[in-house]
């Protein structure tokens, strides 16, 4: 009995690490979309880092704290259960930003952590947005359960970004 | 002292570029830097000076760290996912073989004149010694959680090992196995660099976006400076001047004040920059893993030299050390 409350309480820090493990590996996805609309309409939509859920058909609500600046944080809501996004960096000169995930949760996404950048660049009259990002399986050991593998984050995660570029154009809509 | 030998004739050679001078034969013949592409699955030789291509070397899938044999002839290549370990020829160019080395090797270092190799096994958290001959292990020792980067003084007959998840580099005494110390840094270190004369350490912070100062002779953190946005690769110009370091949120490389830590300049150097090192004093050159290029920088302009197309994925470099030294460079300016 001792020996077990000794182990638990070994367990405990790691339990409650804040930080995001993942393994040796990472993925990318990179997506782009052309835009009608300018790029400083495009931006500020994009940099309103709250209100992701007025655009992004996967997000059903937001929770958000820390405004649009570095350092603010959103829980998003998907179908599965939520995740938490940090705001790590805002250039509105280049029309960049960058976040990362915060709080895992496989069940509503498939991924063990994440950074992710998102630019509007000037295109013709209008916008083009890449949207990248580097992302770890699941379950990173080498013998990952389907679902929980590199072809889930991939899937996942290419599936985001592409639904949600095509959110935002709606959003943004024409010049 | 045969890191500050080589660390004088880069800097050498790096004032005879810079003043057109021709270069002399078998002495300054262009390095050669090797390069790992995860997507790709293969290595990329490059010639620096020239900023161009030179071989393309298919390996098994998810290669991840590399590391050089002293004498520039050998390159072993991790491959985490996998749990192997390959072996290069440099001068055929050939994959020789690929062995089996604990469950996900990830950093990898080659000592004892090439007869050892050093190398962190993620998921086992120990560094783990392999004939480098045979591919057998020969010993192990546990460390903290998630080994990431990792470097040998082979003077010192050191590992220092960034437990990525332990927040702390272990000090791992490789004439014993042993572990000498465990030094606490930043939040998640991962890549790390001794300066020339193996008095400093020097690691990069991912989460935390600093970078701790260890003192090897204390074996304490005497300074921890923000550097950027997730650092992931770290490296120290051969005169100990300057620190390069690829801040990957950024996609840029900070250049800081070795002396006053500093940042110089932070130029822009692509998409998911990862892996870094000094080609002299005044150049270094980093992987933009998203970007499929290697970037060449001119650290004291905070310019953009080259950019040179790799295999998709580029994750880690190093510099192969022959071509700096010898006359066995010499092929590479016949070419």
């Amino acid at each position: 009995m001792f020996r077990r409350l000794l182990l638990a309480a070994a367990l405990l820090p790691t339990c409650l690490a804040p930080l995001a493990a993942h393994g040796p590996t990472p993925q990318r996805a990179e997506e782009r979309i052309t835009i009608e609309a300018a790029p400083e309409k495009v931006w500020a939509v994009l940099a309103s880092f709250g209100a992701i859920g007025e655009w992004h058909p996967l997000v059903r609500r937001v929770s958000f704290t820390g405004g649009d600046a570095a350092g603010a944080e959103r829980i998003l809501t998907l179908e599965k259960g939520d995740i938490t996004e940090g705001l790590d960096e805002v250039d509105p000169n280049e029309r960049r930003l960058s976040y990362r995930l915060g709080k895992e949760n496989t069940e509503a996404l498939p991924v063990s952590f994440y950074t992710a950048s998102i630019q509007v660049k000037p295109s013709g009259g209008g916008s083009e947005v890449v949207w990248d990002a580097r992302f770890y399986r699941a379950d990173t050991t080498n013998e990952p359960p389907e679902g929980l593998d590199d072809a889930a984050a991939i899937a996942a995660m290419g599936d985001f970004i592409r639904q949600g570029l095509d959110g935002l154009k709606s959003k943004a809509g024409g010049s | 002292m045969r890191s500050i030998s080589v660390g004088r004739k880069r800097f050498l050679a790096a004032l005879g570029l810079a003043a057109g001078l021709l270069p002399v034969r078998g002495v300054l013949a262009d390095p050669l830097i090797a390069v790992v592409s995860q997507q790709a699955g293969v290595v990329t030789l490059i010639d620096v000076g020239k900023a161009i291509v030179v071989a393309e070397i298919s390996v098994p899938r998810v290669p991840a760290g590399l590391a050089a044999a002293p004498d520039g002839r050998t390159l072993y290549v991790t491959h985490p996912d996998l749990g192997l370990i390959s072996r290069i020829d440099i001068g055929t160019r050939r994959l020789e073989t690929s062995f089996r080395v604990g469950r996900e090797p990830f950093g990898i270092a080659v000592t004892e004149a090439g007869r050892t190799l050093i190398v962190s096994d993620w998921s086992s958290d120990a560094v783990i010694r392999v004939d480098a001959a045979s591919g057998h292990e020969t010993g192990r020792i546990a460390v903290g959680k998630a080994p990431a980067g990792l470097v040998v003084d082979a003077v010192g007959r050191r590992a220092y090992v960034a437990d990525r998840e332990s927040n702390q580099v272990s000090v791992v005494d490789l004439a014993t196995m042993t572990r000498a110390a465990t030094v606490p840094t930043g939040r998640a270190p991962f890549a790390l660099a001794l300066s020339p004369d193996r008095g400093q350490l020097y690691v990069a912070n991912v989460q935390s976006g600093d970078l701790s100062m260890i003192d090897t002779a204390r074996l304490e953190e005497t300074a921890r400076f923000k550097v950027g946005l997730m650092p992931y690769g770290v490296a120290v110009t051969p005169d100990g001047a300057r620190v390069a370091v690829a801040n990957q949120q950024s996609g840029t490389m900070a250049v800081i004040d070795a002396t006053t830590h500093a940042i110089l300049a932070r130029p822009k150097i692509g998409s998911y920059p990862e892996g870094i090192v000094a080609l002299s004093s005044q150049r270094a050159a980093a992987v933009a893993w998203a970007d499929d290029e290697v970037t060449i920088v001119d650290v004291s302009r905070a310019h953009v030299v080259a950019h040179v197309p790799v295999g998709a994925g580029p994750r880690n470099l190093v510099v192969l050390p022959e071509h700096w030294e010898t006359g066995a460079g010499e092929d590479m300016l016949e070419r």
